[in-house]
């Protein structure tokens, strides 16, 4: 009995923990439905809702304030989003297998140094490499286009760790055996390593997805035209001073959030195993 | 095992090895070089070298001691929020099954018709707020009794998760000194104790926790009091506290030996000293990975925040280096000059992460 209430107050402190981490997503789904004179009331949920704020920001409606649309493309934004995450992250978990299966399965004189070198990269802040990068993609013409959002973040040291990380416990008699058979190296790795390495695999893609899919930095130095606007980037737009719009920002946060809400309940328990997998060997 | 000839593993390093070198390897020798030059991306100007000029400016720069401190000073938060997400993952690593599996199915029903109702009875006595929350603590604890610490470990993960421009935005309104969540509650709370308080500044104010120190005057400090740099290290804990962190401490904790504890347990050893003897020396690789990779993160953070909250201001209160080279290079265009702070970043990452890997390997010998 005693255990049983010790299990009770623990399951109380956590609920009341974890509405304290919801409290801002709870305010933030309140306000916005909010009409905007009840922004300033001491409330959570709205009195009379305003679900057209979703319409106003989704341009279905004008802006109440100045009668016209606002300059919002949402659509555009996610799809910009979702296509620039999507690339990024089938090159990017492509490129590093490939990578991490010669840096752990295949033998090669200097494989080590090499190694070595990528790891030693990792240390290097981005923001050492971002200003000549932009030069590097001036230079090549592909500032303000798809490929120059999506090439240089194809290629990660990082990438290339983790699932070297996931190859490299693989027993190698997993790849003499195979090699008997007279499989060549892309036999073993199509056949054999990628299908072991599917946890790994799965946590880099979750991981690049989402990073890339809240990206701010580069889109933000890449994109000019209105058009080629990922979603943080098109967010930017709502930057205006106090006591402007708040429940067009909230309701456009919402929309944001939401879908990530979705992906992460749905892919957790993959994320979660492989975050544990591979920080510990890391 | 006979070694692959190397054209076999070029073929498969091949594009990895590309990317890297055109992506990684020439931007580090170009900005290295760049940082002696006066690079800019005006038009008008001619490339020159110019010796250590970048770094001697560097040196003499008020603002970058300025910033400086700013990114230390956030940095003050990692402790907290590393310490949260310890005392989150030994939590979430107890018991939280109700005996037999059909109790905890029957308790889960009840707390949640429980909650359900009195949401409804809250909302129709018109208090939608209290109904509100009082359905969403339903609902977490609900899902607690049935799914156990996953449940929580979901919600606990879920600002790390969404974190972002969409975040920041939403915290930005939360900080707002008139109508936002947080100065609301202040003035609520205060009001039930028969007080007026206007709440602090937060995002508009200069002030610090350690504003009482007399900094030298370009620092901008507006005395002791809760100030921009406050509101982002709390909305930095916010954030991470349940993160990967977490995670890690929780695979951490699982990896401890379980005959280690009943060991202690025979000695007669308190929870306490449990985890002070124990489960604390056991965790210590899993610590000291999250520790460096926080130190790196932290010297290199304060970007988003400064472009989407607050511009790096008011009077420059939130700058922190990232955001300084930003300025530097996109903002002014001096390339030379960002390049020169950013390797001097990269100095004091370098430095500080080699500092602790020689604290750690000195008390491993001990």
């Amino acid at each position: 009995m005693a255990r049983d209430l010790r299990t009770f107050l623990k399951h109380f402190l956590m609920v009341f923990l974890a509405i304290a981490m919801v409290l801002p997503f709870l305010w933030m789904l309140g306000a916005s439905f909010k009409p905007n004179p009840e922004i300033a009331h001491v409330s959570l949920l709205p009195e009379h809702p305003q679900p057209a704020n979703y319409a106003i920001v989704l341009k279905r409606a004008p802006d109440p304030h100045t009668g016209r649309l606002l300059e919002l493309n949402f659509p555009k934004w996610y799809f910009n989003s979702f296509f620039v995450a999507a690339w990024v992250t089938s090159l990017q978990v492509m490129t590093s297998a490939l990578a991490a299966f010669a840096f752990s399965r295949l033998t090669w004189r200097g494989r080590d140094t090499v190694f070595l070198l990528y790891l030693g990269t990792m240390m290097i802040p981005s923001l050492v490499l971002m200003l000549p990068n932009y030069q590097i993609m001036v230079k090549l013409g592909l500032v303000n286009s798809y490929v120059g959002l999506i090439l240089p973040m194809a290629f990660s040291a990082f990438g290339t760790f983790l699932l070297r990380q996931f190859m490299i416990v693989l027993p190698r008699s997993y790849d003499e055996a195979a090699e008997m058979d007279g499989a060549g190296p892309l036999q073993v790795f199509l056949d054999i390593i990628m299908p072991l390495t599917r946890p790994g695999l799965i946590t880099l893609a979750i991981l690049t997805f989402l990073g890339n899919f809240q990206s701010f930095f580069w889109p933000l130095v890449m994109v000019k035209d209105e058009s080629l606007r990922t979603l943080p980037i098109g967010l930017l737009l709502f930057q205006t001073d106090y006591g402007q719009q708040t429940e067009l920002i909230m309701a456009a946060t919402v929309m944001n959030i939401v879908p990530l809400i979705v992906l992460f309940v749905v892919m957790q328990k993959q994320l979660v195993s492989g975050i544990q997998l591979g920080g510990i060997k890391g | 095992m006979k070694p692959h000839r190397w054209p076999i593993a070029l073929l498969f390093l091949g594009p990895n090895l590309l990317g890297f070198l055109v992506f990684t390897l020439v931007p580090v020798v170009l900005s290295f070089a760049g940082s002696f030059t006066n690079w800019s991306l005006r038009p008008a100007v001619p490339l020159h070298f110019a010796g250590w000029d970048n770094y001697a400016r560097l040196f003499q720069d008020g603002n970058f001691y300025f910033y400086l401190y700013n990114t230390f000073y956030l940095m003050l938060a990692l402790p907290f929020s590393i310490g949260g997400a310890l005392v989150l993952a030994v939590l979430l690593h107890g018991r939280f099954s109700f005996g037999r599996p059909r109790r905890g199915f029957r308790l889960a029903a009840a707390s949640g018709t429980i909650a359900l109702m009195s949401s409804a009875a809250l909302w129709l006595t018109g208090s939608p707020n209290l109904a509100y929350v009082v359905a969403a603590l339903g609902f977490i604890a609900t899902l607690g009794i049935l799914f156990g610490p996953v449940a929580y470990r979901t919600v606990f993960y879920l600002p790390y998760f969404t974190a972002g421009a969409a975040t920041i935005l939403l915290w930005s309104q939360l900080y707002n000194p008139n109508f936002g969540l947080i100065n609301q509650g202040i003035q609520h709370v205060a009001a039930a104790f028969g007080w007026r308080v206007d709440g602090p500044g937060w995002l508009t104010s200069t002030r610090s926790l350690l504003g009482f120190l007399p900094w030298p005057a370009r620092f901008n400090n507006g005395g002791f009091g809760l100030g921009a740099r406050e509101a982002i290290m709390l909305m930095g804990v916010w954030g991470a506290i349940g993160g990967n962190n977490m995670i890690l401490f929780l695979a951490g904790l699982a990896n401890v030996p379980p005959e280690l504890h009943e060991a202690a347990d025979m000695d007669g050893a308190g929870a306490w000293q449990r985890f002070r003897h124990v489960t604390w020396p056991q965790l210590a690789p899993t610590t000291f990975f999250i520790v460096v990779i926080s130190v790196i993160g932290g010297l290199q953070g304060g970007f988003e925040q400064a472009r989407l909250m607050t511009f790096g201001g008011p009077a420059g209160a939130t700058t922190t280096l990232s955001y300084y080279i930003y300025q530097q290079g996109f903002e002014r265009l001096d390339l030379g000059y960002g390049s020169a702070i950013a390797w001097v970043l990269f100095v004091l990452v370098f430095g500080l992460t080699l500092l602790q890997w020689r604290h750690r390997a000195r008390d491993g010998s001990d």
